[in-house]
């Protein structure tokens, strides 16, 4: 069997939903420390973004979240109080336990070890603002593309999903390609 | 960057520039951006890791760099913009530390759909004159003088 060929089972699923109804919470509300936080590196000072004034002066409902930072606050936590450690070894670059689990895959996948974004689309259809509580639906399978690439071979694979708000009204759709792969 | 300025639709030419944003990539950066925007991927705040990866070094997440492309639109749009779409953002090349990343942008045009007053802008992100992220395509609304 060809590297390709191992992929066969995933591009035999494209158009299939792996969300399989599940609602990904984020960790956190969006409030206003996080999105300091998030300004900081950007050295965004939009007064939007932290200044209830101004942000409702111009019909927001209070200070806007930037839409960069949806994927932020639709992370799930890496720990939850009720939960088993995470952080089980010493090894120097080992990963928290169940990290894998959060990523955009199918299962069915053959053996990799690297993944990196690659492309996006999105669609902003409402602000959010502080305060809101995000989560995702949907987890649809669009298209598997085997390739082999300069840093390994693996496969482009893209997914549509959507972010809701706590009333369960979407704000934005997302379309994204991760590139999964076995390093050369 | 003066917020009290607006930019208007009506003013909008096909071919205007976006203003450039630089980004300078330093390790506390992306380590402040990796806490900040949780993307704790290793690759984008460990250089060992990120070599046997494939990649030549630490290199910034999707996150931080759509942040970037939202501060330069931000920036051009100002506070009565809203973005709706963006398309076409894709990553070509890593963006590693000891780099800069430049935003850069221009007006590919203007229309109106609905009530809404839409200009569509080319989006780019590059390192040394070589495009990193996009080209891509945004679509933003502007308030328009007589409105």
């Amino acid at each position: 069997m060809s590297w390709e060929d191992a992929w066969q089972p995933v591009v035999d699923a494209v158009g299939r939903d792996f969300g399989c109804g599940e609602v990904i919470e984020g960790a956190d509300a969006v409030d206003a420390s996080a999105l300091r936080r998030f300004l900081e590196p950007l050295e965004l000072d939009c007064p939007l973004h932290h200044d209830d004034r101004v942000a409702r002066e111009h019909g927001y409902r209070g200070v806007v979240a930037p839409f960069s930072s949806y994927f932020t606050f639709v992370a799930p936590p890496l720990w939850r109080p009720d939960e088993a450690a995470v952080f089980t070894s010493d090894e120097r670059d080992a990963p928290p336990e169940g990290i894998a689990a959060r990523r955009f895959a199918t299962g069915l996948e053959p053996p990799y070890s690297g993944y990196f974004a690659a492309d996006f689309e999105l669609e902003l259809l409402r602000p959010v603002v502080l305060g809101d509580r995000l989560h995702r639906t949907g987890m649809k399978l669009v298209s598997c593309t085997p390739k082999e690439t300069s840093v390994g071979r693996g496969a482009f694979m893209t997914w549509e999903w959507e972010v809701r708000n706590q009333r369960a009204d979407v704000v934005a759709r997302f379309r994204n390609t991760m590139y999964l792969y076995d390093p050369h | 960057m003066d917020w009290s300025a607006q930019r208007y639709w009506d003013d909008v030419t096909e071919g205007d520039d976006v203003p450039r944003v630089e980004f300078p990539l330093t390790v506390f950066r992306l380590v402040v951006e990796a806490g900040a925007n949780r993307d704790f991927n290793a690759i984008h705040h460990n250089s060992e890791l990120a070599r046997t990866s494939g990649a030549p070094e630490m290199y910034a997440n999707t996150g931080f760099l759509l942040g970037m492309w939202e501060r330069a639109i931000r920036e051009f749009a100002g506070l009565g913009g809203s973005v709706r779409r963006i398309t076409g953002f894709r990553m070509r090349r890593f963006n590693v530390v000891g780099q800069t990343v430049v935003v850069r942008g221009r007006v590919l045009g203007k229309r109106r759909e609905d009530d809404a007053a839409l200009v569509e802008l080319e989006l780019w992100s590059e390192v040394d004159g070589e495009v990193t992220v996009g080209p891509g395509t945004v679509t933003v609304a502007l308030p328009e003088r007589t409105s």
